[in-house]
């Protein structure tokens, strides 16, 4: 029986790590020690972690002084020294003048990085920090007795397809601890379990899907460096949310990503035909020009904002980062507001183990904290922002505008209801990466004969999809998880990229994603 | 009983990002892989948790040689099982080839035997066959020469009562294989479901301590260790060809698709793309080497294996251009008329070694009659078929002769070579496939009286046997007792008619065209008998991944990423759509000929002749030409 754990994070990503890494520091001033243990279902911390990014790095300063001098990771970061909004029409590019873009999207000031790199220099300061990381184990269900959180239940490992127990079957193990944070992503499944037990937001939480490749200049960087665009306009129509981007990522690299909110209406829309519409439109593919792409992936992104924040402190467990929900739609950005909630519940559970020496370790304060540092404040601001968007781009560019002052909640429905009947976008086919090409370059491995980890829960319900909404889940994943043989889904398991939209977006919430055995999935090294 | 287990850190070539690729130099940047456990060793570790399963009182010891970074891996293995972990590291072993590896973690290996073991020597050592970036299959058994201990490799089963049974993959078929003396080395096959790592275990291995010893410590000598120590070095690593999308030649008449088909397969035959030898000339130079050249006689049935055949062609011609004798080694307990086909096939001497302790095969009696004979004629080069017997032997022969050895050769040529100041002349210049066939890398032999190498069989061409040569039949005496004898073999199932779909020259595979298994079945296995007949070539039928999905055949049959990598000499794609994923496991393939409904499926990219059309209404005109034309 191994020593028992006093703070258990599921999750490494930037929260979890930095709930971590700060908690450790904060122990090493009291005389009270405390084990703080991450576990992590990717391969290798940063693996699953996908973001643009354009970020704001003063809370590094804070977590992580010295950050600068990490050759291995500064060598990826690049200053913002350019800064546009383009308006993408069919074939034709508009810069909106700067006077015009509203001022959270102005980026001066900001770094680009990689999300899953920034994962990875944190995890190696965590270690240092004598944080436990564990990469390679999936947490599937949370542990609630008498109404408290007291750690986490596994993935079962060693089940073969049709469920027969291997030779090295592994039962599902328990883990224990006295206080749980939940840094488990954009839907993760233990915070939306813990959102059903204890608590929803007011508003059902959204999500966008991010899309994104990185491609490289053998030769000239048409792009250039320290270079930020964001587009608005094609290719998403206009009932569509989203837009795309293109980041410097250094010198000879661009990452360029195409965001769509996943309440769009078609029932046959693929984001991945989309981003390569998106990237064969003139104004992108002349930017380009020259480069091949080296890496893909895609994740979803939580967009309800301050009003779909559920309980994020419950008996035994704080939520943190994207899995609570705390993105800012306003400004495009969750990575620094994630790291300091994970700040914040580090101190709240700093504060919990000062004053209990052993049992249950009260958590008050977590609201007060995140206030004072500035993430609810900021949500608040952004608060209708995402709402403005329902009825389309041109209605709700002039909203969102105003958010902030209008004295209501705007609703939100769940995205899947956004499908509508025999709404079709229309096969548009214009070459571009392949869908199998693109699932190859993110990297993504899972044992062949694994039950899939992802279930149709009542496939007597396909049929009727296939009319109304064209069997959707074949047109919406990314992965090409989905396949329609006329009567039933086949599902290739091993392509799941772990991005969250099949539990998503699915008409009929007809599907269940649960994580598969550790250590498997995507591997971003570079997103 | 207590167990090693030999564990090893290797690169994960499973997925190699793209920009990993240095396309200008054509090489890889391993540092851009992630490092992991090589995947056999995982195979070895169940295998081992197994034989000490229900002995309370066993140690299972974990060894690995390596940078400090390989604590890694002795790390994950403790989170799986319970043991102790030592890791042998020093900068000393840098650079070590396969014998000097071999010879350093003997010396560790008895260090544990003498210090953790009290000198019990009741153990088995066990490891995974090969490793994914080497895949040489030498480490091992070089490590049991070293040892002088006996080995059983391709373990793929085992029983331990009553008395202890080792079931392996032999030449023949498979055996059972009883130890009769220890301690003993086991290589294993993917032959487990490998244990997972459980969380409880991962928190406690954390925590274990992690022994490290450095080269003085297990007395290595520090001649024997390193790059000074080893007897082979890579001179020179280059990319095999990129894959280059092929030129189709779309043919509407099936029959016409079959006649140009049976043209192509019969006029690029195998041997064709290797050879380049005839060219060197010594001009009266003195070659740094002097001697015959050899080549290992493996027996089959009443015959010789294809495959020595193979090499002594190759060899007659390498020796050509030295001006120097052919001569092949045949141990046996009859030679029965096999001399004079080896003569027939380009020996000028045959040296039979002819003894009845010589009837089936021990690695070690085989070993001490091949290796006595080297050291007292002492040939300049010995070459041996890369068949499951030669891969296991031909490590020891080259360890006891003190001789660097080479394995699964692509090319052999002889060659000059600029050493620093020293020119070395008329050497064999040996070229392998490594890191999964993701690299290539031509070796040289270095401070050794024999240049080994193991080639597989279908590299080189069976020369035309010629009754009119003439050749030397010499009986050198062996000396073997029984007392060499360390394994006792009991035959359990003969292999007849197991081809793996790679071992197939012929391959049809069926995608995700096809509407059901039946179709599947009717379609395609007549295609590939008939292919068979008409070219005359072994066949197997294949499958994409998503035929495999589709339940129309088994993992087993599967070509891809995720399945089995193949190059056979025809490779017929149907309803099949050429996804990257595929094409990885099969762009090796010397013929490629695509059917698909698409005409803009990308498998049409990657293959020479294509129909357009239906399953239905192509296949089974293709099937009727073959039947025609022959």
């Amino acid at each position: 029986m191994s020593t028992p754990i006093d703070v258990l994070v599921v999750g490494a990503g930037p929260a979890g790590l930095a709930a971590a890494i700060r908690l450790r520091q904060l122990l090493s001033t009291t005389s009270r020690d405390a084990s703080v243990v991450v576990i992590d279902k990717a391969p290798q911390p940063g693996y699953h972690a996908l973001s643009g990014a354009a970020f704001e790095p003063a809370c590094l300063d804070e977590l992580v002084p010295g950050w600068r001098d990490d050759r291995r990771f500064i060598e990826h970061v690049s200053t913002v020294e350019r800064d546009e909004m383009v308006f993408l029409l069919g074939q034709r590019a508009i810069r909106i003048p700067p006077p015009v873009v509203p001022r959270p999207m102005d980026h001066h000031g900001d770094v680009t990085i990689s999300l899953s790199r920034l994962v990875g220099m944190l995890a190696d300061r965590a270690e240092r920090a004598g944080v436990e990381l564990f990469s390679g184990f999936s947490a599937r269900s949370l542990l609630v007795e008498d109404g408290r959180v007291v750690g986490i239940r596994l993935a079962e490992v060693g089940l073969a397809a049709g469920g027969r127990v291997k030779s090295n079957h592994g039962p599902a193990e328990e883990i224990r601890a006295r206080v749980t944070i939940l840094a488990d992503g954009s839907r993760g499944v233990l915070s939306s379990q813990l959102r059903e037990r204890f608590g929803a937001g007011r508003n059902p939480q959204v999500y966008s899907l991010g899309i994104k490749a990185i491609v490289r200049f053998s030769g000239e960087n048409r792009f250039g460096a320290g270079r930020v665009v964001h587009t608005l306009g094609y290719p998403n129509p206009a009932s569509v949310f989203g837009g795309g981007f293109l980041y410097s990522m250094g010198e000879q690299s661009v990452a360029v990503g195409l965001i769509l909110g996943l309440d769009w209406k078609y029932g046959d829309l693929s984001p991945q035909r989309e981003f390569e519409r998106y990237r064969a439109h003139p104004f992108i593919a002349d930017l380009l020009e020259g480069s091949v792409t080296i890496a893909t992936g895609a994740k979803t992104i939580p967009e309800g904002g301050y009003h779909a924040l559920g309980r994020i402190a419950v008996p035994g467990a704080l939520v943190v980062g994207d899995g609570a929900g705390f993105v800012n739609m306003e400004k495009i950005k969750g990575i620094h507001y994630a790291i300091l909630s994970g700040m914040a519940a580090a101190e709240t559970v700093a504060e919990g183990l000062e004053v209990a020496a052993d049992g249950p370790v009260g958590l008050t304060g977590y609201a007060r904290r995140l206030e004072e540092r500035g993430v609810l404040p900021d949500l608040r601001r952004a608060r209708n922002y995402r709402q403005s968007f329902r009825w389309g781009l041109y209605a709700g560019a002039p909203i969102s505008q105003i958010q902030r002052w209008l004295p209501v909640r705007l609703p939100m429905e769940p995205d899947f209801r956004g499908t509508r009947r025999g709404a079709r976008l229309g096969l548009r086919e214009n070459g571009g990466m392949d869908g199998a090409t693109f699932v190859s370059l993110t990297g993504s491995l899972h044992r062949e004969d694994e039950p899939a980890h992802m279930t149709i829960l009542d496939p007597g319900r396909c049929q009727a999809c296939e009319a109304d909404y064209a069997v959707s889940c074949t047109h919406f994943c990314p992965g090409q998880v989905y396949r329609w043989d006329g009567e039933r889904i086949v599902l290739s398991a091993s392509n799941c990229l772990h991005c969250m939209t099949c539990a998503v977006k699915c008409p009929l919430e007809n599907i269940r994603w649960l994580p598969p055995e550790g250590g498997e999935g995507p591997r971003f090294k570079q997103m | 009983m207590d167990c090693i287990v030999l564990v090893k850190q290797v690169p994960d070539i499973s997925n190699i990002p793209e920009d990993a690729w240095d396309r200008e130099k054509g090489t890889l940047r391993r540092a851009m892989l992630d490092s992991i456990l090589n995947p056999l060793d995982l195979h070895a570790l169940t295998f081992a948790s197994r034989l000490t399963d229900g002995d309370p009182e066993a140690r299972t010891v974990f060894l690995s040689m390596g940078p400090p970074m390989a604590r890694e891996v002795l790390v994950d293995c403790l989170s799986r099982v319970p043991g102790e972990a030592i890791l042998l590291t020093d900068n000393a072993f840098a650079g070590a080839d396969t014998g000097a590896t071999a010879y350093s973690l003997a010396c560790a290996i008895r260090r544990i035997e003498r210090e953790l073991f009290d000198g019990r020597r009741d153990y088995a050592i066990v490891t995974g066959m090969q490793s994914v970036d080497g895949d040489t299959a030498q480490v091992p058994p070089q490590i049991a020469e070293e040892l002088g201990i006996d080995h059983i490799a391709y373990a793929k089963d085992l029983r331990t009562e009553p008395t202890l049974a080792i079931r392996r993959i032999a030449s023949e078929g498979v055996e059972d294989v009883h130890p009769l003396r220890w301690p003993i080395l086991i290589t294993v096959t993917a032959c487990t479901e490998p244990l997972y790592r459980s969380f409880a275990r991962a928190r406690e291995a954390r925590r274990a301590p992690v022994r490290e010893w450095d080269a003085a410590s297990v007395e290595a000598d520090p001649t024997r260790i390193g790059l000074k120590g080893s007897w082979t070095q890579v001179y020179r690593l280059f990319s095999p060809s990129e894959v280059r999308p092929k030129d189709c030649e779309l043919v509407r008449d099936p029959a016409e698709l079959v006649e140009r088909l049976a043209a192509r397969y019969h006029s690029a035959a195998p041997g064709a793309r290797a050879d380049s030898d005839e060219a060197y000339a010594l001009d009266g130079r003195e070659p740094t080497y002097r001697g015959e050249l050899w080549v290992f006689a493996e027996r089959e049935g009443e015959g010789v294996r294809s495959v020595s055949l193979e090499l002594l062609g190759k060899a007659r011609r390498l020796a050509g251009s030295l001006g120097e004798q052919v001569g092949a080694v045949l141990p046996c307990d009859q030679a029965g008329d096999r001399p004079e086909a080896l003569i027939a096939a380009g020996a000028d001497t045959v040296y039979v070694l002819e003894h009845p302790l010589l009837a089936s095969f021990d690695p070690l009696a085989h070993k001490k009659a091949i290796a006595d004979l080297v050291r007292e004629r002492r040939p300049q080069v010995l070459l041996f078929g890369a068949s499951p017997l030669g891969r296991e032997l031909a490590p020891r022969v080259a360890y006891a002769c003190r001789s660097g050895l080479t394995a699964d050769c692509t090319r052999l040529e002889i060659g000059d070579h600029r050493k620093g100041t020293t020119e070395l002349v008329g050497i064999l210049k040996q070229t392998r496939p490594a890191l999964g066939g993701n690299v290539m890398a031509t070796i040289m032999t270095k401070d050794s009286p024999c240049q080994m190498a193991t080639v597989r069989p279908g590299v080189f061409k069976v020369p035309a046997a010629d009754p009119s040569r003439t050749g030397e039949i010499v009986r050198p005496p062996v000396e073997l007792t029984p007392a060499d004898l360390g394994l006792e073999a009991v035959p359990v199932e003969s292999f007849a008619s197991k081809i793996s779909i790679r071992d197939a020259e012929i391959i049809v595979a069926g995608g995700h065209g096809f509407r059901s298994r039946a179709d599947f079945e009717t379609y395609l296995r007549p295609l590939a008998q008939g292919l068979g007949r008409l070219l005359g070539g072994t066949t197997r039928v294949a499958a994409s991944r998503m035929a495999v999905e589709d339940g129309f055949t088994t993992h087993d049959f599967q070509v891809g990423q995720t399945g089995q990598t193949v190059q056979p000499r025809l490779y017929v794609a149907v309803g099949i759509s050429g996804a990257i994923q595929h094409i990885t496991g099969m762009q090796g393939s010397e013929i490629v000929v695509a059917v698909n409904k698409d005409p803009k499926a990308r498998i049409f990219d990657y293959a020479d002749f294509g129909v357009v059309g239906d399953i239905e209404t192509v296949v089974p005109e293709l099937i009727r030409a073959t039947e025609a034309v022959a």
